[in-house]
């Protein structure tokens, strides 16, 4: 069992509702998201909004794990990457080698509350007890795998069962976003994945991704011919995460 | 709509240069400056030299390691895993050297000559070789980023601290340490000069690595880094040093005074270059723009 995710970028509308529901799902402090939405705009002649909607990619051979020093970034049975805040000791480096950029340190300035040294909600205040964040470690997406091992207990199928379903996938009223069991030939995301061509992300990589997209053209960044220097330089600052 | 740069366009990395990032930099040299120091002065079998790189590894590369961790009162979660990867090696490296060098050290003192003396010399040797080369497997076996990803850089960040460890040197035999000054010359002239040429040769083979890397040599020659390029690993840690090392040569004595100001630029143009490495370290974009 290898859980997995197919993204129908032609279906995406861009609501942001996968980013809302994923941060009420586990109380993201407001510097934080572990789903993103990129928007960009696609230039030449003519010019549209794209969206993507990213996450960790769950890699089956993932480098953030392949580095952690002090083993807090995990993979269980089921291919999901998941991060125990209580090892981790904050040095970066899954940060610094995942080739996706989909991993978030949590800096004392990404935790400051949603309105700051005014009050504290009570959602935020549900959250200290609920889903505690340490500031210090590192996190990311984890496929909602509370909800995937509740689910499982209860005899529920992730994927199709919705108490056992990642929540942005839930969420999405597009429809875009579909899981399950990437070993499962019968599954749906095994079915859309052989039917439309998913492609997984710089598979140049070798990180084997669980999570693919259809009906895109992205992730073959060198193969792009690059027109206009200066829009490709390297951010000359920090940017957000 | 928000556009986020940092997946459609190049992006460096941030988190270990930006911000406390800093202390990792700081680190990183003070690792190959205090374990090259070392090499070199078991080579001149000067205390006091050993005595300055076990305080340059104790005490700067140890404090800014730990400031740099966000939770690091566990830091020693990291010396139980040497299996994981080469940053939790390099820590071990580190300990160790700090065991091994202050055993050494105190050997050196009140049993000089002893067998256990020279066992721990070895033993704090390896790992003071190990401190000053893992920082480059470190950054090397990060695939994502294609500048740092080549078999040159460890071997770059070892000459560049036995080329620290050989300015440090001078300075010790200036104050009347256990250093023949003309050999410390001699090893820092050398090694400035290898230590240009394989500048030359990371960045030419990192410019032809991919699209990526070539941004990040670019990034450094002509971008916003040009300037720490440039003055810091040029002007001062390659031109001023290489001339006051030949005007030596053929002066046979200058005063003190331009010695230590080529030691202290050597030392800026090593911080240099680390940075620059750091720095210069991008990503590719993770969206293509669609043109």
């Amino acid at each position: 069992m290898r859980w997995g995710m197919v993204v129908d970028l032609s279906s995406c509308v861009r609501c942001y509702a996968c980013v809302a529901a994923c941060r009420i799902e586990h109380f993201l402090p407001m510097g934080m998201s572990w789903p993103r939405l990129v928007a960009l705009d696609t230039g030449g002649d003519n010019p549209a909004v794209s969206t993507y909607s990213v996450r960790c990619n769950q890699c089956k051979d993932a480098p953030c794990v392949e580095v952690c020093p002090t083993g807090a970034t995990q993979q269980r049975d089921d291919g999901i990457v998941w991060v125990d805040q209580d090892k981790c000791v904050g040095c970066r480096y899954c940060v610094i080698a995942c080739p996706y950029q989909n991993r978030t340190f949590l800096s004392r300035d990404k935790d400051k509350g949603f309105f700051p040294g005014v009050v504290q909600t009570d959602f935020e205040k549900a959250g200290k007890k609920i889903y505690t964040h340490q500031v210090g470690t590192t996190e990311k997406c984890n496929f909602c795998m509370e909800r995937i091992d509740t689910g499982l207990a209860k005899g529920l199928r992730p994927g199709i069962d919705r108490e056992a379903t990642p929540a942005c996938v839930n969420t999405c009223p597009a429809r875009a976003l579909t899981f399950g069991d990437l070993d499962d030939p019968d599954s749906e995301v095994s079915r859309l994945i052989k039917e439309k061509k998913g492609f997984q992300l710089h598979p140049e990589y070798d990180t084997d991704p669980s999570i693919y997209f259809i009906d895109g053209k992205i992730g073959q960044a060198d193969a792009i011919k690059v027109e206009d220097d200066s829009r490709q330089e390297p951010a000359p600052t920090g940017v957000e995460r | 709509m928000e556009i986020h740069e940092w997946m459609v366009n190049y992006t460096r990395q941030t988190e270990w240069i930006d911000r406390r990032g800093i202390f990792l930099w700081i680190a990183f040299y003070a690792g190959g400056l205090g374990g090259g120091l070392y090499l070199v002065s078991l080579y001149f079998n000067s205390l006091w030299g050993m005595f300055i790189s076990w305080l340059i590894i104790a005490v700067i590369k140890g404090g800014a390691h730990l400031i740099y961790l966000g939770k690091p009162l566990r830091f020693w979660r990291i010396i139980t895993r040497p299996n994981t990867s080469w940053l939790a090696r390099g820590i071990i490296f580190v300990f160790s050297f700090i065991v091994f060098a202050a055993i050494q050290l105190m050997f050196s003192h009140w049993l000089p000559g002893s067998a256990a003396e020279i066992a721990f010399k070895v033993l704090a040797g390896i790992a003071a070789l190990a401190v000053t080369v893992y920082t480059g497997f470190v950054l090397n076996t990060v695939k994502s980023v294609p500048f740092w990803n080549s078999t040159l850089l460890p071997l770059l960040f070892v000459l560049c601290g036995i080329l620290g460890g050989f300015g440090l040197s001078v300075i010790i035999a200036l104050n009347g340490g256990n250093i023949a000054l003309s050999a410390a010359e001699t090893g820092s002239r050398w090694l400035l000069i290898i230590n240009a040429l394989l500048v030359i040769i990371y960045l030419w083979t990192a410019a032809n690595r991919e699209v990526t890397g070539k941004k990040s040599v670019m990034e450094q020659m002509r971008g916003s880094l040009a300037p720490v390029f440039w003055i810091g690993i040029v002007l001062l840690g390659i031109i001023i040093p290489l001339t006051i090392a030949f005007t030596s040569l053929m002066m046979g004595e200058i005063p003190p005074a331009l010695l230590i100001a080529g030691v202290v630029c050597e030392v800026i143009g090593g911080l240099a270059l680390r940075y620059c490495v750091l720095k210069a370290g991008a990503y590719k974009p993770l969206v293509a723009i669609l043109r």
